[in-house]
C-alpha cells in the first residue's frame, strides 16, 4: 500500500517514529479525524443544512429561533434525539436489529478512507481503491436488509426488500459506469484517477477547462448521477423509505440512538455518493487558486451534489417500485453498458 | 318542487322519468303490488314497498324507470314500525327522485337488502343497522361499520340507553396484531394500513391483503372519527343550534358548502326565502371554500405521489391559506365558520367593502399564474405521468352503481354537478361549466379539481361584480324567520348540493317541536370510499395510496 499524505504529516506532526505500530497509531488517528469530520457534516446536513434547503425550495423559514441562523438547532437536536427512550420492540431479532445501523452508518465512512480530498487529507492510496469504496458502500444494503428483516414489522419487511432489490438493480450500472472512467484513466487508484483529470481538455475565452469526466465524458456523468440518486435512496428513488406508503420502511422500528445512526448513515452515505462522483467526475480537489485549498474545493463539491439530491426531494414525484426496478435494470444497465463499449472503442481507437 | 310534475297522459311507458319530471301514477303502475301505498316528501314521492320486495321495487326503477342513482338510504325506528328510506336519483337529472320507503315491524326489523340491486346500499345498509338496528336480509356482509363490533344496542333506536356509557377496551375489540387467518397456508400478507400511518389522511384503517406488493383484497374500516353528528344535531333545534355542526363534518375548508347543506334542506322544510344578496354571497363564499378544499385535496394527494413535505404541498396550503384569510375577513373565522342562517347569513360583507373585494380579486388575479404552475410541476411532470395514469381506475358503471358523485364522478365522465342539474342558490345566474374527465384514473380525477379551481374562480368573480353593483337599499341578508322554527310534524325531506367532495345531502323527518325528530346526512366521502376495493385491486400498494389520496375522504365526513 502506498502511504497516503494524511499518515504522514500525522506521523511527522507527532514525531512518531517508523515502524508499524506507528503508522498504526498515525493511520488511527487519521481515521479518527476523518471519520469525525465526516460526521460533523452529517450532523450540519441532517437537522440543520436539509431543512433550510428544503425550506428555500419550499418558500419557508425553517428554523431560525436557536442560535444564529438556527445554528444551535444541531446541538439540540442532538440532545433530543439521543435523549429519547430506546424502544426495542419484543419481537426483534436481536443482535441483527443492534447491528443494522452500526452497519449501514459504518459501511458509509469506511469508504471515506480511501478519497482523495486536497489539502493533504488522503487516508489511504491503495491501487485498487475505487473498488474499495464501491465494495464497502454495497455493505450498506446489509444494513437496510438486517433491519427490516430482523424488526418484526411488515413496513419494515417490506421497505428492507426493496432497499435491496433497488440497490442491486442501481449497484451495477454504477459500477459498470464507474469502468468506463477507468477505461480512460487506465488506474483503480483514487489519486491516479484525481491526477489524470488536471489536464487542460480545452479553452474557452482564456478560461482553461479542465478534463474532468464530467466534460470528457457527460453521458457517463448523468448516467452516475442517476444511479447514485437511486444508490443513496433519494427522489425520484426514495421507495425503500417511501414515508406515505409505507411509514418508514426499514427504520420504522427504530428510534433514538439507532435511529440517529440509521439517520447520518443515510446522510454520510449521501455524501459518500457525492464524494464518488466528485473523485470519479469532477477533478476530485482541484479547482483555481493554491493546492491547500483542495479541501475546500472537495467539500463545495460535494454539498453542491447534496444539494442536487435535496433538490430532487423536493421538486420530484417518487416512482413506483416496478417502475424504479424498471428503469434500473432495461434502462440504466443498457446504457452503462453502451456507454462503457463506446468508451472502451473511443479509447481503444484513439490512445 | 318543480320536479313533480303531473302526469302524462300521452307518454306512460316510455318517459316514466323523463326531462318534464317524473310520472309517479305510471311508476306505481310499475311497481305493481309490492307497493302499499303512497306517501309525500317535500323532495319527491315516495312509495310504501313491502319488506320482502325491495329488490323487485328498486330493480325495477333502476333497470326500467332509470332512476341509477340510490343517492342515501337513511332508516328510523317509529312508535310502531322501523322504516328504512331509499332515495332514488337520476344522475342524468337528479331533479327526478323517488323515495322507497320500506316499513318493518318494531317486533322483527328484517327487510329485504338493496345490495344485489345498489353496490352502493352495502355500507349504507350496514350505518343503517349499526345505528338505528334494521336487519336486511340477504345483505352479504351486515356488521356494524361506524362502531366497534363489541357495542351494545344501536344508538339511534328508541330502547337505547344514550347516558350510559360503553369504553371498548382494545383488547375487547379485534386485535390489530392478530395473525391473519390465510397467512399460512398461501403467499398472501395482510397488513393494516392505518388507522395511524402517513397516507390514510385521517383515521382511517386499511384491511389490506397483499400478494408481494400487490393489493390482493382491501377493506376499508371505518369510524373511527364518528361524533355522533347526527344524534347532536337531532338534539339541536333548527334556528340556531345545529348551523355549527356541518361545519365539523368535512373540515378541510369545505365548512360553507356544508351548512349550505343544512341551510337548504331546513329552508325547504320551513318554506323559508332567502334574499338574492344573501344567495349571491353564499354562493361566493361556498366557492371559495370550494377552492381551499380542492387546493387541499392536490397539495395532500402530491403528497401521497412525492413523499414528504414537497414544494407543491407548501405551495396549495399557501393558496388555501389565502382563501382562507379572505373568509376569516368575512366570516370572523378560519375554518368553522358558522356563517350561514336560515334564510341568508349572519351578517353583510365586511367594512370597508372595497378592500375586501381588493383581496379577492388579488387573490383570483394571481389564480391562473398559480395554476400554471401547478401544471408545470405536476400534471406535466413525466414521472407524475407514469405514476397516475391509468392507476385507481373507476368504471362509470361501478361508480354509478355505488352512487360515486363529485369530483369522482366527474373524473370518471359522469356529467352530474347538482349546482347545475338541481340548482340552487345564486348558481343558475351566472356563467360557468361543469368539468368532466373520461380518464377514470388517478390522473383525470387531479385534473378535474385543477379545472373546477378554475370554473370556482369565474363564479366568484362574477359574485364579486354583482355585489359591487348591488343597490345598496337591498342589501338584505336574511329574511324575516321566526324564532323558533316548528315544521309541521311528519314532513319528510331528502335535499342535496354540491359539495367539496360531491353530494352532499341532508335527509330530515319533523316531528312537530323545534328538534328533527330524524337527521340523516349522506357524506359523499363515506360513498366515494366504498369502491376503493374496485378501484386500487391488482395493483401495487404505491397505487393504492395514491387512490385514497385521489379519492379525498375526509375522514370527518366519512365517519360523521
Amino acid at each position: 500500500m502506498v502511504d497516503a499524505p494524511l499518515v504522514e504529516t500525522i506521523r511527522s506532526l507527532l514525531g512518531l517514529g517508523d515502524g508499524p505500530l506507528m503508522t498504526f497509531i498515525a493511520a488511527f488517528l487519521g481515521a479518527f479525524l476523518v471519520g469525525n469530520v465526516m460526521l460533523a457534516q452529517a450532523g450540519v446536513a441532517g437537522p440543520w443544512a436539509k431543512r433550510k434547503i428544503t425550506a428555500a425550495f419550499t418558500d419557508r423559514i425553517a428554523v431560525n429561533r436557536i442560535g444564529p441562523f438556527g445554528l444551535l438547532i444541531i446541538p439540540a437536536a442532538a440532545v433530543q434525539l439521543l435523549a429519547k427512550e430506546l424502544i426495542i420492540p419484543d419481537n426483534v431479532d436481536r443482535p441483527a436489529y443492534d447491528l443494522a445501523p452500526l452497519v449501514l452508518a459504518a459501511s458509509a465512512l469506511l469508504g471515506f478512507a480511501v478519497i482523495p480530498m486536497g489539502s493533504g487529507i488522503h487516508l489511504a492510496d491503495p491501487e485498487t481503491g475505487l473498488v474499495y469504496v464501491f465494495a464497502v458502500a454495497s455493505l450498506a444494503s446489509i444494513g437496510l436488509l438486517m433491519g427490516g428483516y430482523a424488526s418484526a414489522n411488515k413496513y419494515s419487511f417490506l421497505g428492507g426488500l426493496r432497499a435491496v432489490a433497488q440497490n442491486i438493480a442501481y449497484e451495477i450500472p454504477l459500477v459498470v459506469t464507474a469502468a468506463s472512467v477507468v477505461i480512460f484513466a487506465g488506474t483503480l487508484q483514487m489519486s491516479e484517477i484525481v491526477a489524470a483529470q488536471q489536464a487542460t481538455l480545452f479553452t474557452i475565452a482564456g478560461v482553461d477547462i479542465p478534463s474532468w469526466y464530467a466534460f470528457v465524458n457527460p453521458f457517463a456523468f448523468v448516467l452516475f448521477m442517476v444511479a447514485n440518486l437511486a444508490e443513496v435512496g433519494r427522489n425520484p428513488f426514495d421507495t425503500p423509505e417511501a414515508p406515505t406508503e409505507i411509514v418508514a420502511g426499514y427504520m420504522t422500528e427504530y428510534s433514538s440512538v439507532y435511529f440517529v445512526l440509521f439517520y447520518m448513515g443515510e446522510f454520510i452515505h449521501i455524501f459518500l455518493g457525492a464524494a464518488i462522483v466528485t473523485t470519479l467526475f469532477l477533478g476530485g480537489p482541484a479547482g483555481p487558486g493554491p493546492a491547500y485549498l483542495g479541501i475546500v474545493w472537495f467539500l463545495a463539491k460535494i454539498w453542491a451534489i447534496f444539494l442536487f439530491t435535496q433538490w430532487c426531494r423536493s421538486a420530484l414525484p417518487r416512482v413506483r417500485i416496478d417502475q424504479l426496478i424498471e428503469i434500473g435494470w432495461k434502462g440504466l444497465l443498457v446504457l452503462s453498458f453502451a456507454n462503457l463499449v463506446l468508451t472502451a472503442i473511443i479509447v481503444g481507437v484513439l490512445v | 318542487m318543480s320536479t313533480q310534475k303531473e302526469p302524462d297522459e300521452e307518454s306512460e311507458t316510455e318517459a316514466v322519468v323523463s326531462a318534464e319530471g317524473v310520472d309517479y301514477d305510471a311508476l306505481e303502475e310499475m311497481l305493481g303490488d309490492s307497493v302499499l301505498g303512497r306517501e309525500t316528501h317535500l323532495n319527491a314521492e315516495g312509495f310504501v314497498v313491502r319488506a320482502d320486495a325491495v329488490q323487485d321495487a328498486l330493480s325495477t326503477l333502476k333497470e326500467e324507470a332509470g332512476l341509477d342513482h340510490l343517492s342515501c338510504v337513511s332508516a328510523e325506528e317509529y312508535e310502531d314500525r322501523y322504516e328504512s328510506i331509499y332515495h332514488l336519483k337520476q344522475y342524468d337529472d337528479p331533479t327526478n327522485e323517488v323515495s322507497v320507503v320500506v316499513p318493518t315491524s318494531r317486533r322483527d326489523p328484517t327487510s329485504q337488502t338493496a345490495t344485489p340491486v345498489f353496490k352502493g346500499a352495502d355500507w349504507h345498509e350496514r350505518e343503517a343497522y349499526d345505528l338505528v338496528g334494521v336487519d336486511y336480509e340477504g345483505h352479504p356482509d351486515l356488521r356494524r361499520i361506524l362502531l366497534p363490533e363489541t357495542w351494545q344496542g344501536h344508538p339511534l333506536s328508541k330502547d337505547y340507553n344514550q347516558t350510559k356509557p360503553q369504553i371498548v377496551t382494545l383488547a375487547e375489540n379485534k386485535n390489530p396484531l392478530e395473525e391473519h387467518k390465510s397467512a399460512e397456508d398461501s403467499d398472501t400478507m395482510f397488513l393494516n394500513i392505518g388507522p395511524h400511518h402517513p397516507a390514510t389522511h385521517g383515521v382511517l384503517h386499511l384491511e389490506t391483503v397483499l400478494d408481494g406488493e400487490q393489493v390482493a383484497d382491501v377493506e376499508p374500516d371505518i369510524g373511527y372519527l364518528h361524533r355522533c353528528e347526527e344524534q347532536m344535531a337531532q338534539n339541536g333545534n333548527y334556528r340556531y343550534q345545529i348551523m355549527p355542526y356541518p361545519d365539523r363534518w368535512d373540515y378541510a375548508s369545505a365548512g360553507l358548502l356544508n351548512e349550505w347543506a343544512y341551510a337548504r334542506t331546513a329552508e325547504d322544510l320551513a318554506d323559508i326565502e332567502v334574499p338574492e344578496y344573501a344567495q349571491v354571497i353564499r354562493t361566493m363564499s361556498a366557492e371559495l371554500c370550494r377552492i381551499a378544499a380542492h387546493m387541499l385535496a392536490l397539495g395532500t394527494f402530491c403528497l401521497d405521489i412525492y413523499g414528504d413535505f414537497t414544494a407543491i404541498f407548501m405551495y396549495a396550503m399557501q393558496d388555501r391559506e389565502n382563501i382562507q384569510n379572505i373568509l376569516e375577513d368575512l366570516t370572523g373565522q378560519r375554518m368553522m365558520f358558522n356563517y350561514f342562517r336560515l334564510g341568508g347569513v349572519v351578517w353583510d360583507l365586511p367594512e370597508p367593502r372595497e378592500e375586501f373585494f381588493g383581496s379577492i380579486r388579488d387573490f383570483l388575479d394571481g389564480l391562473p399564474e398559480r395554476l400554471d404552475e401547478y401544471h408545470d410541476l405536476i400534471t406535466s411532470n413525466e414521472i407524475f405521468q407514469i405514476r397516475c395514469v391509468d392507476t385507481g381506475y373507476l368504471d362509470p358503471e361501478v361508480a354509478k352503481d355505488y352512487g360515486v358523485t363529485g369530483p369522482v364522478a366527474r373524473a370518471s365522465g359522469i356529467d352530474y354537478d347538482l349546482r347545475r342539474d338541481d340548482p340552487y342558490g345564486y348558481y343558475d345566474e351566472l356563467d360557468w361549466d361543469v368539468v368532466t374527465e373520461d380518464g377514470g384514473d388517478n390522473y383525470a380525477r387531479l385534473l378535474v379539481r385543477m379545472r373546477e379551481v378554475e370554473q370556482s374562480a369565474r363564479i366568484i368573480e362574477q359574485c364579486v361584480d354583482l355585489l359591487e353593483d348591488w343597490p345598496e337599499d337591498e342589501r338584505n341578508i336574511q329574511s324575516n324567520v321566526p324564532r323558533t322554527l316548528k315544521p309541521e310534524a311528519d314532513t319528510e325531506t331528502y335535499r342535496a348540493v354540491e359539495g367539496a367532495k360531491g353530494e352532499l345531502g341532508i335527509y330530515i323527518r319533523s316531528d312537530g317541536t323545534e328538534q328533527p325528530g330524524r337527521f340523516k346526512i349522506r357524506s359523499p366521502c363515506f360513498c366515494n370510499l366504498a369502491p376503493l376495493d374496485e378501484m386500487s385491486n391488482g395493483e401495487l400498494i404505491a397505487d393504492l395510496v395514491a387512490t385514497l389520496g385521489s379519492l379525498d375522504v375526509i375522514l370527518g365526513e366519512v365517519d360523521r
